[in-house]
């Protein structure tokens, strides 16, 4: 009977799936509002609070905020209030590990649905080359130290009230999340002062550098996402883990040809068993495409839950299956 | 009084020994493999058995070895050389102890076989593409010089001086390489301790591609050769034990492998 | 004047002929005769090779016969483009000796026997056009000398590394070449239904071979490695609907056999598996000798076996170009070619196969002037030492007459495996 379920899991048609859970979970924490839905503040996805319909907030605009605080109110009980909010995130964090991104991030969803279009046009991908990658991955890192640093400078007195959440005034998930409920309001550039201008200006043009972005290259704002690099800080803390083993695979590189985030460890790195990197969003596509029995698995409370088969890759390619096989 | 033969059927000479039921060499006899090496060995075996008073019916258990081992047809079994000689190696050096290395020179080729602590063969290699190194390389030097095959030991320990270097790659040019030598009024002692050096440097070499294990075990037609055994001693650096009857190693080898397939049988 | 003067001398294409057919029937009957409990649903293949090789019969005369040289030519590009892909790695002793004159006496006897077979021109399915990879020295430079005899032979670009992104695009690159040159030979664009459905079948038939591993694992394998040998063998040139439908039909064979667990070999027989230099029909001397020698060869890592079939394409887009690179990577990436500098992925592929089929030793063959094999010796040997796997080492040609010098060594190998397993117990 365990082998019966086994196999229906591993068989899965991963891209049915993924899109029915990204449906679903995109209407939910973008309308849920509507429904009188909150998830809290501590939400480890781009949940933009500036949709005023939006079922939770994003954790990062609270951390942000909460980081601001006078430095002289930090170091004291109001720590308590920035350790609880970490302590939420991390426990949201945990149930899905870096999938959060692959399957729940409204973002994400919109960036696939992107892909999805480009694809129904029959145009072709653009990638990065090596160096582009190693180069751009860096730039979220960036991000994240805006997001801790510039809220600690304003607490200390050295940065002033413009600079209030200032990744968010650049980031393009607040003038385009807002959009979904028909507000178009965020798509301006505040005046009021230089920073403003500059913060904004460089929203606006990100968000426009989105839309091309997203259209030629799959999932092209999770490069920068610093919520992405957040997320690795904490990915031991999971109950999810995605393990590889080494001497099953061959090296092809099909999981490679089908990653969305080009990480190219997750076909060359065969001595690591903890194949989860920072760019990685758990789509669990490599997985699917891998063609070896159990190369690469994704564990829960580490019981192997989804795992490569030969039999499930065929299935996913389409390749029509043998009526006498030996597993029958 | 059950008997056991090992028959060595080699390129050369086919050696049959005779064993009892503890593994006890009852009596050998070697022969040339001539072109009829089943009709040889047959009555090879037929007057050893005559020597010894062995009724054909007491013969257990017969294992064939050697090159022409899948031609002796009323063969129990045939195993490879290396095996056999390996076996054989153990038993013949019982009371020397262990052996790890075995050095085999034949009349056309030579093997270095490497065994465990248990007595199992682990590695092995050999020379059989090329006379050079082997008993042919003896027997065309011999002949060039005229003198006897057994008297090569004698001529080497007569020789003065550093080792000549005879370097042929083939044996057959090996006679007009010596043709040079004894033109350059070089001695036949020093000619023949010459050649003993480069046929141990080749052997050395085979033994090392198995790697070098105390407890060697040197056997053959050639290991007769005191001259020769000083040679590969030298080139080794190390001692090597040499048996009362080199020559039969091999076959006794397969005798004690009918012994144990024989009780094998028995006890299923 | 003498009667001698009467008879008739042979052209030297029936002699050749003749030749061949002599090679490839002594070793059909030998196999058809010598093992116990022959495979039933192997008279496809066995037949299939005595059509081909003794009668000289042409398989593809109304389509375009597409050459390769080595694996490394994506097939699924040329079922696409409408074309035959025939993979022309020749194991022949006759035409091995054709070769001499015209290649050093020390090469690679693989390309000598390509060469020869090339310079007499006698092929009963001649290739329309060549395409050779730029894989070994020899395979590389004999392009130029098979020009020479009036074929069309086309250079494709094959990297000697493969762990930069360099050799990556590189290679990719050289794919679409390739594409765009047989496009245009055979007049044709290549088009997404037609490159899905040849990425489908030929997936398909790596899947059957996928099934028919599966039995080899077992402790009772009911098939000999010198028939999968064959089997894989005639995917080089058969046509591929017939030769799917036959791994179907033996596929049902087996399973029943499984079922009865009949046994292809004896009960103690050692496992064996076995790598190097591909055997090429009828140039099985070596797995020959190690299947009458009572042990079994369970798995291989060859590149006319094991190597077309272990890896499969996937695509995450199915669009052309995706596709291309897909197959370009996969062709790459996945190959365990001795070719490259670093050789980890074979060495890593030798061990998992050892462990999955439950090897009890590696016969590692190469060809005599194979320069990369003989190369890789020995870090594969050490390897091995380190994973506690016996190996054997053995070199060999094409010639017939060594056959007592490896059967010693072959017997010698598997009876210290033998005797492993009786002192494991």
């Amino acid at each position: 009977m365990l082998n019966k379920i086994k196999k229906f899991i591993n068989n899965g048609d991963l891209r049915k799936v993924r899109f029915w859970i990204q449906l679903v979970t995109f209407i939910l924490f973008v309308y849920g509002g509507y429904f009188a839905i909150s998830f809290g503040s501590s939400f480890p996805i781009f949940t933009c609070p500036f949709n005023d319909e939006s079922s939770a907030i994003c954790y990062l605009i609270s951390l942000q905020h909460q980081l601001a605080m006078p430095t002289q109110v930090i170091f004291s009980m109001a720590s308590l209030g920035i350790l609880i909010g970490l302590i939420t995130f991390i426990a949201w964090f945990a149930v899905l590990n870096k999938a959060w991104c692959g399957y729940m991030c409204p973002f994400g969803t919109l960036q696939d649905w992107i892909t999805a279009l480009r694809k129904r046009m029959g145009i072709r991908f653009s990638t990065y080359t090596q160096n582009e990658f190693e180069n751009l991955s860096k730039i979220k890192y960036i991000f994240l130290a805006i997001i801790l640093l510039v809220p600690l400078f304003m607490g200390l007195g050295v940065l002033d009230r413009e600079w209030t959440h200032a990744f968010c005034q650049m980031c393009p998930a607040r003038i385009i999340s807002p959009m979904f409920v028909g507000d178009f309001s965020q798509w301006t550039i505040d005046f009021s002062s230089i920073t403003v201008m500059i913060l904004t200006g460089i929203g606006v043009a990100f968000t426009g550098l989105f839309f091309v972005g997203s259209f030629v290259k799959k999932r092209f704002f999770c490069f920068f996402c610093p919520m992405s690099g957040l997320h690795y800080i904490f990915s031991k803390f999971s109950i999810i883990r995605f393990t590889k083993e080494g001497d099953k695979c061959t090296r092809c590189g099909d999981c490679y040809a089908v990653c969305d985030m080009q990480i190219k460890d997750i076909a060359d790195d065969v001595i690591s068993k903890n194949i989860l990197r920072d760019d990685c969003i758990l789509c669990l596509k490599c997985v699917a495409a891998c063609p070896e029995d159990d190369a690469l698995h994704i564990d829960i409370f580490n019981i192997k839950t989804f795992s490569s088969t030969k039999e499930g890759f065929n299935k996913r390619m389409g390749i029509q299956k043998f009526k006498g096989s030996i597993d029958e | 009084m059950k008997y056991f033969a090992g028959i060595d059927i080699g390129s050369t000479s086919i050696k049959i020994t005779l064993t009892d039921e503890e593994k006890n060499i009852i009596g050998f006899k070697t022969s040339a493999s001539g072109s009829m090496f089943y009709k040889y060995a047959q009555e090879t075996l037929d007057s050893l058995l005559q020597e010894l008073n062995i009724d054909k019916n007491d013969l257990a258990y017969i294992v064939a070895t050697g090159y022409g081992r899948k031609l002796y047809k009323e063969a129990d079994e045939n195993i490879s050389e290396i095996t056999a000689n390996a076996i054989g190696a153990i038993a013949a050096a019982k009371e020397y102890g262990e052996i790890k290395t075995v050095i085999n020179i034949g009349g056309q080729d030579s093997k270095a076989i490497s065994l465990d602590s248990e007595g199992n063969v682990v590695n092995f290699a050999m020379n059989d593409r090329c006379a050079a190194g082997t008993g042919k390389f003896l027997d065309v030097v011999a002949l060039k010089l005229e003198i006897g095959v057994d008297e090569l030991g004698d001529y080497h320990f007569k020789s003065t001086g550093t080792p000549l270097s005879v370097s042929s790659t083939c044996a057959v040019f090996a006679e007009s390489e010596i043709i040079g030598l004894l033109g350059n009024n070089h001695s036949v002692e020093d000619i023949v301790c010459g050649v003993h050096y480069s046929i141990a440097k080749r052997i050395v070499k085979l033994v090392k591609r198995v790697g070098v294990k105390e407890g060697i075990y040197f056997d053959g037609g050639p290991a007769m050769n005191e001259g020769l055994v000083n040679a590969i001693e030298n080139e080794l650096g190390k001692k090597i034990f040499i048996p009362k009857y080199p020559q039969v190693t091999t076959s006794y080898g397969a005798a004690i492998m009918g012994v144990d397939s024989y009780r094998y049988e028995q006890n299923l | 004047m003498s009667n001698n003067n009467q008879h008739k001398i042979e052209s030297p294409k029936d002699r050749q002929n003749r030749h061949k057919a002599m090679e490839a029937i002594k070793l059909l009957n030998s196999i058809k005769e010598d093992f116990k409990s022959p495979v039933k649903s192997m008279d496809y293949f066995y037949d299939l090779f005595e059509r081909v090789y003794c009668k000289n019969e042409a398989l593809h005369s109304e389509n375009v016969k597409v050459g390769t040289m080595c694996i490394q030519i994506p097939s699924e590009i040329i079922y696409a483009l409408d074309g035959v892909p025939i993979r022309l790695c020749n194991g022949f002793y006759t035409d091995d000796e054709i070769g001499s004159d015209l290649l050093p006496q020390k090469a690679c006897p693989l390309v000598k026997a390509t060469v020869g077979h090339f310079a007499s021109g006698n092929f009963s399915d001649k290739p329309d056009i060549v395409f050779s990879p730029t894989t070994c020295d020899q395979k590389t430079k004999s392009g130029a000398i098979i020009q020479t005899f009036g074929y069309d032979v086309i250079d494709v670009d094959f990297p000697r590394t493969k762990e930069s992104e360099e050799s990556r695009e590189y290679f990719r690159k050289s794919i679409k070449e390739f594409t765009t040159k047989l496009s245009k030979f055979q007049n044709k664009k290549l088009s997404r239904k037609n490159l899905k459905a040849s990425i489908s079948k030929i997936g398909y038939a790596q899947s059957l071979y996928h099934e028919l591993s599966k039995y080899r694992e077992n402790t009772i394998v009911p098939i000999l490695g010198i028939d999968v040998f064959l089997i894989t063998n005639a995917f080089f040139f058969d046509k591929i609907d017939n030769w799917i439908e036959a791994m179907e039909s033996l596929l049902v064979e087996l399973d029943n056999r499984n079922k009865e667990k009949i046994n292809a070999a004896g009960k103690l027989s050692p496992r064996i598996v076995y790598t190097g230099s591909p055997p090429i029909f009828p140039n099985y001397k070596i797995p020959h000798i190690i299947e009458q020698s009572d042990a079994i060869i369970v798995a291989d890592e060859t590149c006319s076996s094991n190597r077309m079939f272990n890896d499969m394409v996937a695509v995450d887009e199915w669009l052309v170009n995706d596709m291309l690179d897909s197959i370009a990577d996969k062709y790459l990436k996945a190959c365990t070619c001795p070719i490259f500098t670093k050789n980890d992925d074979r060495i890593r592929r030798i061990i998992h196969l050892a462990k999955q089929y439950k090897a009890d030793g590696v016969i590692y063959q190469a060809f005599a002037g194979c320069t990369v094999y003989e190369m890789e010796q020995r870090s594969v040997l050490e390897a091995m030492e380190k994973a506690g796997i016996p190996i054997l080492y053995i070199e060999s040609d094409y010639s017939p007459s060594q056959h007592g010098q490896l059967s010693t060594r072959i017997e010698a190998f598997i009876e210290s495996l033998k005797t492993r397993r009786r002192n494991k117990k």
